[in-house]
């Protein structure tokens, strides 16, 4: 049977196959940040509360911070490093957060912008209350939350105009 | 009124883009070569000798290369009353002592390391309220000063007081009198990125720290004298500020971490990371100082204020840092904020062995705003007249001193009042029957052109312009998330004529930048740009002079090349020697030409290659500049309470609408208005965010956020239990309106804003609160509890 | 710092094997509660078992009566178009069960063995007699949910046992449910929380049920309101008694969250509004 101190599990991590040696005790940011250099992704509380850890596995925006890395086995993970463009330009995503002022220290960015993505993914067309719920566990010290909201809402509309 | 290029425009944030793709790189993300861990052991007691620590298990295990007490470690004492240490030798006094540090491999092993060490105590009976630490008899928390004096009292020895006029015939003539006692709560900044640094030793005992700091050159300073205490006198620090994941005020000091990590890499000779864990800063970084104020105010039959009295209590908390001095910034609206010739203020600091506080956004402003703007609404009650009409008439105007010496220069509070008065509907009074929403509002002042809190306002800016007319900016303000480059391009863009794309900013270092006080008292921007201003200034003195030489054969040149191109091309009748004369010149757009001259491609000459035409040539030169700029504003007394601290003043009011649930005391905010007198916009995204960031705090401090602490210890010290806002608690309107008094001292006319969104917001709410259902409460937060209990109160008292 | 072991079993006996060869082992589920308290160190195992890989323990099905997978993420349920349509009182309180992040992770078996007198899950279920099916390698047994709850942090499961599956019979067709919580923001552990289910025939109520979270060591059943409600053709008078009875019959304390007066208060306020709510008169 699998388990012990130290496994070496395979997954997709920005629809690249990654594999890599991980702890039992390790979380998935621990092995995103130290072992696969994508510091992208922040911890801001490791309590599943702020969101800044957030990235998407399998279409869903969960807190890194706690999910245990050997569950992620399998599965595709996409992070903030992820959503850049063949050419590594910004995304629309992104480049809604930049245009809208929704960005001051940048701290809660990257998590904000993946749960916004996760929502646009399954939700082309979200009311501002879906937006508010989608965002609901990402938190932002600094903005005050106006700008990220209209910044979604651009990214939405520029999607849809995509289309 | 000037119109701008970029100034007042949209600008989106240069390093926008990174933070969007992740790319940014914050302490956390920070590496060096060989780089270690540390990690501090806290105390577990709030008052108690420390008997023995005992770090043997700790040193034994694999991976740990250094454990540090204040044992094996020289003295080095912090902060500015110089009544902390770095590590914690015979006695504790709160929870947070940093007894001991380890330092190892990796985050886990010193973890582990950590809790290997035991140290043994001898309780002693704890104090935790400033009443009871007044008292006689009580335990002392600090047996000696900071000069072995031996202290007889648990009073911090520093004093804020204030009388003008005179307060007996103002109270005299005050014909009805309100008065109240307000209290505020610690509270936390919570940055999201939490606190941390590198310090790392060279071979020549040269030290850098990658500091969070919003002072790296008070810091400097600060880790200099701890390298002299370490034996190392002559030995330089050097501090590179990196992206900050937000500040807020937690940056305007020196914190014993970073001392701990200095040590811990002098001990290993090597890079030494400290990071707090969420859980850690909560409980060990010290937060926003609480405060209880008594006011009494009065006024006369027409409601002019007469009178103002104000009493301040603080508790201090074990050691002394910024929290102590937020009277300092106290005294500016008790004196000042609207028109009261007779005031007294005191202000007293108690020590306890509670946490103690720091800066945090507003120093004072917001703790005093509370309990003002909540009195005034309690008196215009009182002498019957409507709260808004009371403010109008006692509003301040421009161009007055106040009591306490504040030269106001532009105001704008008449505009803001009357703004959100007009915003917020206020003569449409709510139907009376059954409904329970109100209106309320609030203003403010706050120092708009730096704060002399200190020696020294200044701050340098230096340019350098490189061979492409690149415009390489060096300056010791600290970009923390507000926005600080990104005016600061647009202001030198502005005022030399370049593109913002030319304008590079380098990071903030004290090896290369300027020397600056800090980042604080919303002085960023305000001398930033003003510093950007003056060198641009005489970098384009230079550069015109210059041209007088090199302007004409460059034309000369251009015309050659397009007559060859046009053939039958007719240039017009000028005389570009004759012309080519310094204040002839204009620079626009990184382009040198001549300000009324014809307006050909070819008269005109690029920045770069005028650059390179001067480097590259006999006796050659390149364009640097440096300024240093000191505001017009003098160090206030604070015992008398006199001096005119800052270039000039900023303004505001905010009103809110908000609706009470009688039955769960639940506020719902309907909406909120705010108008700032901003002097001039900048950056009109980049300010709007400030606001609305500011307004969120504001909304935190009024309802939601209160860092618990029971006998010494942090109850909630994880966000599960401290509650900020977020999305859903935002999920109100905000109409924001700038005024803009163009102010003569600030940068194109604008003054500081980075504080004065969360000023009024606490009372304006309390307002309107009050207004919705005749509740008038005096504890920030206003939680439903406290509503529902008052209006209890209020009903059995009816009764 | 707790270097933890980890071990994916792939079927419920190999669970039971590890169980029984690592004693100092706890089980994990989505890890939202489990992760944190070993985090704040006051969970200290040698190691987790997850039951994340197990095939049946996610599924639900709802033909009639209900079959939920005690591994179903709160999101699966809110997801889940026959649970919305039959069970709505349990998918509102989904929604309202912390962030789309935990709950993409957070499962309902989860939330009802970590026994918190604030479990959001576990009111919805109660008022709807949900019963829970308990294994070990040698029995199951299935009990109602209301006697697996035993006191903060406290089942009654035995070391070994594993929630499987929560069991719920077609709701009558007559049934008006509603769920009502309060925290101190939106995403918050309830202060308080009601759910109430009654079964009406036209004013008529024949059968309530209702429940109080965040108020007693464990989530409650209002008793002496069901009791009061069945047979009664409900007025306004009745209801202001059940939020009077309320308050006198819960028993929260004071803590880090709220207050014993206010959690008191606040039960009744909920349950008056919860009443109305589900019995769709106008807010008064």
């Amino acid at each position: 049977m699998e388990g012990d101190v130290r496994m070496e599990i395979a997954f997709i991590l920005n629809s690249s196959e990654v594999t890599v040696t991980v702890d039992g005790h390790r979380r998935l940011i621990d092995v995103l940040r130290e072992q696969l250099g994508q510091t992208g992704t922040k911890e801001g509380c490791g309590e599943g509360e702020c969101g800044s850890c957030t990235v998407i596995i399998d279409g869903r925006a969960v807190n890194s911070c706690l999910y245990p890395a050997l569950e992620v086995e399998g599965k595709s993970v996409t992070t903030i490093e992820g959503l850049l463009g063949p050419k590594n330009e910004l995304s629309i995503i992104q480049q809604a957060f930049v245009e809208q002022g929704a960005i001051q220290c940048g701290f809660c960015t990257p998590g904000m912008i993946m749960s916004a993505k996760a929502l646009l993914d399954s939700n082309p067309n979200p009311s501002e209350e879906d937006i508010r719920d989608a965002l609901l566990g990402n938190f932002c010290r600094c903005t005050g939350y106006v700008q990220i909201v209209e910044a979604v809402k651009e990214a939405a509309a520029q999607l849809k105009g995509k289309q | 009124m000037t119109d701008f290029q970029y100034i007042g425009k949209k600008a989106s944030r240069p390093d926008g883009p990174d933070k969007a793709a992740g790319k940014a790189h914050y302490i956390h993300d920070l590496q060096r070569p060989g780089m270690l861990y540390g990690k501090i052991k806290f105390s577990d007691h709030p008052h108690a000798w420390i008997k023995h620590i005992d770090t043997s298990k700790a040193e034994r295990l694999a991976g740990v290369r250094a454990v540090i007490t204040a044992n094996n470690t020289p003295e080095i004492r912090i902060g500015f009353l110089r009544d902390n240490f770095a590590l914690k030798k015979d006695k504790v006094r709160q929870y947070r002592d940093e007894i001991a540090a380890v330092a190892a491999i990796d985050p886990e092993t010193a973890e582990e390391a950590v809790e290997l060490i035991q140290v043994e105590y001898e309780s002693l009976p704890g104090v935790f309220c400033p009443h009871e630490a007044m008292k006689e008899g009580s335990p002392l928390i600090h047996e000696t000063d900071s000069q072995a004096r031996p202290r007889t009292d648990n009073l911090v020895p520093l004093k804020f007081h204030h009388e003008s006029g005179d307060l007996e015939s103002g109270k005299r003539a005050a014909k009805f009198i309100a008065e109240g006692e307000f209290s505020t709560p610690m509270v936390q900044q919570c940055c999201m990125g939490t606190a941390g640094c590198i310090a790392e030793f060279d071979m020549n005992s040269n030290l850098t720290v990658w500091a969070k700091t919003q002072i790296p050159f008070l810091a400097q300073r600060d880790f200099n004298r701890a390298l002299s205490d370490m034996g190392l006198p002559d030995k330089n620090t050097r501090i590179i500020v990196p992206t900050l994941g937000g500040a807020f005020g937690s940056g305007l000091d020196t914190h014993a971490y970073e001392y701990i990590a200095i040590l811990l890499a002098y001990q290993t000779s090597s890079p030494v990371k400290i990071v707090y864990t969420r859980a850690e800063e909560f409980a060990n970084l010290s937060p926003r100082q609480s405060s209880t104020t008594k006011i009494i105010q009065g006024c006369d039959q027409n409601g002019k204020l007469t009178f103002r009295h104000v009493e301040v209590l603080q508790d201090n908390g074990a050691y002394t840092s910024w929290g102590a001095t937020y009277p300092s910034v106290m005294m500016i609206p008790a004196t000042s904020l609207y028109r009261v010739s007779n005031v007294y203020f005191n202000a007293r600091s108690v020590y306890t062995n509670n946490t103690y506080c720091q800066a945090m956004r507003g120093y004072g402003n917001p703790e005093h705003t509370w309990a003002l703007e909540s009195n005034m609404d309690e008196l215009a009650k009182e002498a019957g007249i409507d709260p808004f009409e009371f403010r109008i008439m006692n509003r301040n105007e421009p161009d007055e001193t106040t009591p306490m010496g504040l030269k106001v220069s532009t105001c704008g509070l008449k505009e803001c009042l009357e703004t959100v008065a007009r915003k917020l509907d206020w003569k449409k009074k709510k139907n009376t029957k059954g409904k329970r929403s109100g209106k309320g509002m609030a203003s403010l002042i706050h120092v708009g052109g730096g704060a002399r809190i200190y020696r020294s306002d200044a701050s340098g800016l230096t340019l350098k312009l490189d061979d492409f007319g690149n415009v390489n900016v060096f300056h010791g303000g600290v970009e923390m998330g507000q926005g600080l480059h990104s005016v600061l391009i647009l202001a030198v863009a502005e005022a030399l004529g370049v593109k913002p794309e030319k304008v590079l900013i380098n990071p903030t270092d004290t090896g290369t930048c300027p020397w600056d006080v800090g980042t604080h008292a919303s002085r960023g921007a305000f001398m930033a740009c003003n510093t950007a201003i003056l060198a641009a200034n005489k970098l384009r003195s230079q550069i015109f002079e210059l041209a007088e030489e090199v302007f004409p054969k460059e034309v000369e040149k251009n015309l050659k090349k397009f007559m060859k191109k046009n053939p039958g091309y007719k240039p017009p009748d000028f005389d570009v020697l004759k012309s080519a004369k310094r204040e002839r010149f204009e620079l626009c757009d990184g382009f040198i030409f001549i300000k009324d001259g014809p307006q050909e491609s070819w008269l005109r000459m690029e920045l770069g290659k005028l650059l390179r035409a001067i480097h590259f040539r006999s006796q050659g030169q390149m364009l640097t500049t440096e300024v240093f700029y000191d505001p017009p504003n003098e160090l206030p007394d604070f015992e008398r309470g006199f001096g005119n601290i800052s270039a000039t003043y900023a303004y505001g009011t905010q009103g809110a609408e908000v609706e009470v649930d009688t039955e769960t005391g639940e506020v719902k905010i309907l909406r909120m208005v705010a108008a700032h007198d901003v002097g001039k916009v900048l950056n009109s995204q980049g300010l709007k965010g400030q606001i609305y960031g500011a307004l969120a705090q504001g909304v935190g401090y009024a309802l939601y956020e209160k860092l618990q602490s029971q006998q010494g210890k942090i109850l909630n010290p994880n966000f599960r239990d401290y509650k900020i806002p977020t999305v859903q608690e935002m999920n109100f309107p905000i109409d924001l309106e700038f005024i803009e008094t163009n102010d003569s001292y600030g940068p194109f006319g604008a003054k500081g804003v980075a504080e004065p969104g969360l000023v009024p917001t606490a009372p304006a709410i309390a307002n309107a609160i009050y207004d919705a259902v005749g509740v008038r409460i005096r504890d920030l937060p206003i939680t439903p509890e406290k509503i529902l209990a008052a209006l209890k109160k209020s009903r059995t008292s009816k009764d | 710092m707790n270097r933890f072991k980890y071990y994916k079993p792939r079927s419920l006996d190999e669970v039971w094997e590890l169980k029984e060869k690592i004693p100092g082992s706890l089980f994990i589920a989505g890890g939202t509660d489990v992760i944190v308290g070993i985090k704040n160190n006051e969970l200290r195992p040698q190691a987790l078992i997850s039951l994340r890989s197990i095939p049946e323990l996610d599924d639900i099905e709802v033909d009639g009566g209900a079959r939920i997978g005690a591994l179903a993420t709160i999101s699966d349920i809110i997801q889940n178009p026959e649970l919305r349509k039959d069970y709505p009182v349990l998918v509102e309180a989904a929604k309202s069960f912390g962030s789309v992040q935990i709950r993409n992770v957070a499962t309902i078996g989860g939330n009802l063995c970590n026994c918190s007198p604030c479990a959001d899950m576990a009111l919805p279920l109660l008022v709807m007699e949900a019963k829970v099916r308990l294994q070990t390698t040698k029995k199951s047994r299935e009990i109602p949910l209301n006697e697996f709850f035993k006191g903060p942090g406290e089942s009654c499961l035995s070391p070994h046992e594993i929630l499987t599956d929560i069991l719920l019979d077609p709701l009558h067709k007559n049934a008006k449910t509603s769920f009502m919580k309060k925290g101190r923001v939106k995403m918050d552990l309830a202060v308080a929380s009601v759910a109430v289910l009654l079964e009406m025939e036209s004013k008529t109520c024949h059968k309530a049920r209702i429940a109080a979270g965040s108020v007693a060591p464990v989530p409650l059943r209002l008793s002496k309101i069901e009791t009061m409600f069945e047979g009664a053709t409900l007025t306004k008078k009745d209801v202001t008694e059940a939020q009077r009875l309320a308050e006198d019959n819960v028993v929260p304390i004071t803590d880090v969250r709220s207050t014993e007066e206010y959690r008191r208060q606040i039960t009744g306020v909920l349950v008056k509004r919860a009443l109305e709510r589900a019995l769709e008169w106008k807010e008064t």
